[in-house]
């Protein structure tokens, strides 16, 4: 899993420093002066200018001024409890015994030989669940109210005194409601089938003659080896992403629960910056990858990667200070892959005048190297002189400090990312990230719904399903489109591409018709297409960014920060789907 | 059993605006296909007014735009042309709805619902508190007789039962004004007679009400006022009585009158140079025969008809 750095900004630094509200600002701008300019032309259509300006401003000063403050929260109770009947009298429990069925047969093509079976399991139910009740969002949301007109029943109900606003909001609330009842089930399910999954027990099968190591009965295709200290206690050596605590009571040695494996790490991330072979700041190395996720530093040289804590506090720790590197290695050393390429992490004060020791390590290449560093009676050095430092007290003493990584040998590079150096807070409970990962299915399962009553309000259910599967596609497809429009994606826009098939021309060549000018034109209406489906891309949800599934099955600690976030993006969409479906519902004759 | 009475003058003043619950002006709606082509011209320059207190029929056949009028009064439709105001606000306004009851002229209500839900519900709709809706509800489904289906799904009602519930929703809100599309179809002839028994009582309690109906005789029996519409066109509009009266014809009920007596009369009307049309014994209606059947029927079980 690679997280990017957007990921852990802080909900602030999102809403604030990098410009979300005044995105949100400007999307939410944007779409009121594209509704009023097109409300407007359909109103002068209809009524001439004056009278259409009118219908226009009357319509808006409802919204605000009637419609909004006379909202009913009991008609909004009737409608959303009105949705659940209708939903469980159709029978939409039918999702859980499908996905029973699902978990039940889960044998059949989940490897039990996999390296990770605790992160299959997890991805597998939250897979599941999310496309489960995605589908179930839109099925739900995007029928009644066309079903409603269709049958007339509608007639009944836009008779009393119901404003659009409760028409939507009862709606989303009650499918909202159905789904939620639905995702607590499969997630309770979920949750024991991971955790049961997960759950085997070893026998000790041999112990050496002192009795310091030995090796346990093989259960779910593996088996571990363990040492015990002098006082009878010790682990297992770590497969399939766990380990066991061994202990020794009397003669007898127990092999305990699995750990590691459900875990949900709290990583803390600081900002990372370069410097160069001799010592000013710079980039970092490209060493010709065409991904520059991570960039390089150059060995035996002051060539380092600097990483910036502003944030760490001694009560999220407990002894140990334990960091987590995943370093790649650049050999330029022909025929010799084997041996390892080191590196040293050094702890250092703001002002440097205070730096820890040379921690070396050789780098584990596609592992997570996990250390440990103790919080006291670390050693280094004060204004150069040797001394026993407090990591608290010396080098953090506010919380900031810097951490910075070297290669050692020469003519060899150490690659890394801003997420590749992270320290483990004090780990929260699995089942705690277990449910958020399940809150970010329940954002996007809310996002489908209010976008599939908005698009029930004027379209028909078919067609309405339509629709809120493409905006679905497109949230899950937008950064191929947003790709294409940067031209970091080959093969240009759609008219280019509908060419190239034809000509059988490959997508890595420029275009090539002989004839400039037409070139020239194709090439503009496509930027002209990509532009604006690419607006349209901005405009809906991405649903890549919205899935957190990796964070459980990789036991990272699913931020407080970046769930806000989601909320407000949910919470975003539902304002804005809100306020679309009120003027199609206030404009649109009911028995028409 | 109930009986129907003859309607009677609405005692307030038509000329007060106050009393004016319904008025349209110059009314128009043309259905035109998604291009904007115009396929029908439904309603053409209606201007009516329906007066506080009264039951006003709309009257026509298939097609001559009742129900587009009662669509465009409930706002369900926009005019194309004109407007049209109920309680002096816009058609279109929704806080008009407090007052309004509507029976449509099919009962569209959730079949997945039982009674007690569909009138919880359509209290709810009302922003009726919960002890007023039970009691609401409660008195509504002994009014309509489904006490005994009161738990039973809609979707496994006879039509008649549903005319009820679909009635019993209209006036969970105990509205001023009611809106009744075709309030008799599909009920039998005891239920027809009952419904036009409850839309009196109705009006007797002070309800105004507009009925839409192409069943004449109901038209009749019950209504103060009428508008006949035919092909979106408004043709005749007053007031029942006054409409249905045949101004050089006399009509005389007698009793006890032996034959002689009748060829004195027929002579008196002869010499005053009138003409006899017809003297004979008047008839029953068939709805007057039913229902005398059945509630003979009821009072002595068993009783075999002799045939004639």
């Amino acid at each position: 899993m690679r997280l990017s750095p957007e990921q852990f900004w802080t909900y602030f630094e999102w809403m604030f420093e990098r410009n979300a509200l005044l995105q949100g600002f400007l999307l939410v701008l944007i779409l009121a002066v594209v509704g009023f300019v097109v409300g407007f032309v359909i109103a002068l259509i209809k009524h001439g200018p004056a009278e259409g300006f009118l219908q226009v401003a009357k319509l808006i000063r409802e919204l605000f001024v009637v419609d909004i403050p006379k909202t009913s929260i009991r008609r909004i109770g009737a409608i959303a409890r009105l949705a659940i009947k209708e939903a469980i009298r159709k029978k939409v429990l039918v999702v859980v015994a499908v996905f029973i069925v699902a978990i039940m047969f889960a044998g059949w093509y989940l490897d039990p030989q996999a390296q990770y079976p605790a992160r299959l399991y997890i991805s597998f139910v939250l897979t599941t669940t999310n496309y489960m009740v995605i589908l179930l969002g839109l099925f739900l949301s995007c029928f009644s109210l066309p079903s409603d007109i269709k049958s007339k029943i509608i007639y009944t109900i836009v008779t009393k005194p119901v404003r659009p606003t409760e028409l939507f909001l009862g709606r989303v609330i009650g499918f909202s409601a159905v789904g939620t009842m639905i995702l607590l089930l499969l997630g309770a399910m979920s949750y024991q089938f991971v955790v049961r999954g997960v759950d085997h027990k070893h026998e000790v099968v041999a112990i050496s003659a002192d009795g310091g190591t030995g090796e346990t009965s093989i259960q779910q295709f593996h088996s571990h080896t363990f040492t015990l200290d002098d006082s009878g206690e010790g682990v297992t050596n770590e497969t399939k992403g766990h380990k066991h605590i061994v202990t020794k009571s009397g003669d007898k040695i127990v092999v305990g629960d699995s750990t590691g494996d459900l875990e949900a790490r709290v990583p803390i991330y600081g900002s990372l910056r370069f410097t160069g072979r001799d010592g000013e700041e710079n980039a970092g190395l490209n060493v010709g990858y065409m991904s520059e996720y991570q960039k390089y530093i150059e060995g035996d040289s002051l060539s380092s990667a600097i990483w910036t804590f502003k944030d760490l506090r001694p009560s999220s720790f407990d002894k140990e200070l334990t960091y987590d590197m995943t370093i790649s290695a650049f050999r330029t050393y022909k025929g010799d892959i084997v041996t390892p390429v080191g590196g040293v992490v050094v702890f250092r004060s703001m002002d440097g005048s205070v730096v820890s020791e040379r921690f070396p390590f050789k780098v584990k290449e596609f592992q997570v190297d996990q250390r440990s560093i103790p919080l006291t009676g670390l050693k280094g050095f004060r204004n150069e002189q040797p001394a026993d430092l407090d990591f608290f007290k010396d080098i953090a003493p506010d919380g900031k400090f810097e951490v910075m990584i070297r290669c050692q040998d020469r003519s060899q590079y150490l690659g890394m990312a801003s997420a590749d150096f992270y320290f483990r807070a004090r780990p929260m409970p699995f089942w705690w990230n277990f449910t958020k990962g399940y809150i970010s299915i329940w954002l996007q399962m809310v996002i489908v719904i209010c976008f599939g009553v908005m698009f029930s309000t004027f379209l028909s259910g078919p067609v309405a399903v339509i629709a809120t599967i493409s905006i679905i596609v497109l949230g899950f497809f937008g950064f191929f489109v947003d790709g294409i429009v940067k031209g970091t994606t080959e093969g240009g826009g759609p008219i280019e591409a509908f060419i190239r098939i034809p000509l059988q021309s490959g997508s890595g060549t420029e275009l090539d018709l002989g004839n400039v000018p037409l070139e020239k034109s194709i090439r503009f209406v496509d930027k002209a297409i990509l532009l604006s489906v690419q607006v349209l891309s901005q405009a809906i949800p991405n649903f890549i960014q919205l899935g957190t599934a990796d964070f459980v099955a990789y036991g990272v600690n699913l931020f407080g920060g970046l769930l806000s976030r989601h909320l407000t993006i949910c919470f975003g969409y539902f304002l804005l789907t809100g306020i679309i479906s009120y003027f199609f519902l206030k404009t649109r004759e009911m028995a028409a | 059993m109930a009986t129907t009475t003859a309607p009677t003058t609405p005692s307030v003043s038509s000329t007060d605006p106050t009393n004016v619950i319904v008025e349209t002006r110059n009314l128009g709606k043309i259905y035109r296909d998604f291009w904007g082509r115009k396929k029908v011209n439904a309603l053409k320059s209606l201007d009516i007014e329906v007066r506080r207190g009264e039951i006003f029929g709309l009257l026509g056949p298939n097609g001559s735009g009742k129900s587009t009028t009662i669509k465009l009064m409930l706002g369900l439709l926009f005019p194309t042309s004109g407007r049209a105001f109920v309680f002096g606000k816009d058609a279109t306004d929704v806080a008009k709805n407090e007052r309004i009851g509507y029976l449509p002229e099919e009962s569209y209500l959730y079949k997945f619902l039982n009674a007690e839900e569909t009138l919880d519900f359509y209290g709810r709709l009302f922003d009726m508190p919960a002890s007023v809706r039970r009691e609401r509800a409660e008195e509504l489904i002994q009014m309509v007789g489904l006490q005994r289906a009161r738990r039973r799904q809609l979707k496994e009602y006879s039509k008649g039962m549903t005319r009820r519930i679909g009635l019993a929703q209209a006036l969970i809100n105990e509205p001023e004004f009611l809106v009744l599309d075709e309030p008799t179809t599909g009920l039998d002839p005891i239920g027809t007679r009952e419904m036009k028994d409850l839309i009196l009582r109705l009006r007797e309690q002070g309800k105004t009400i507009l009925l839409c109906s192409h069943q004449l005789a109901d038209v009749q029996d019950v209504c103060d006022r009428v508008a006949i519409l035919h092909q979106g066109e408004l043709k005749e509009l007053g007031r029942v009585d006054t409409l249905l009266k045949v101004q050089d014809v006399t009509q005389i009920h007698a009793k006890g009158l032996d034959e002689k007596t009748k060829q004195e009369i027929k002579d008196l009307i002869a010499r005053s140079s009138g003409e006899m049309l017809r003297m004979d014994n008047p008839t029953t209606t068939m709805e007057e025969l039913f229902l005398e059947i059945v509630r003979d029927s009821d009072q002595r079980p068993g009783r075999r008809g002799s045939g004639a």
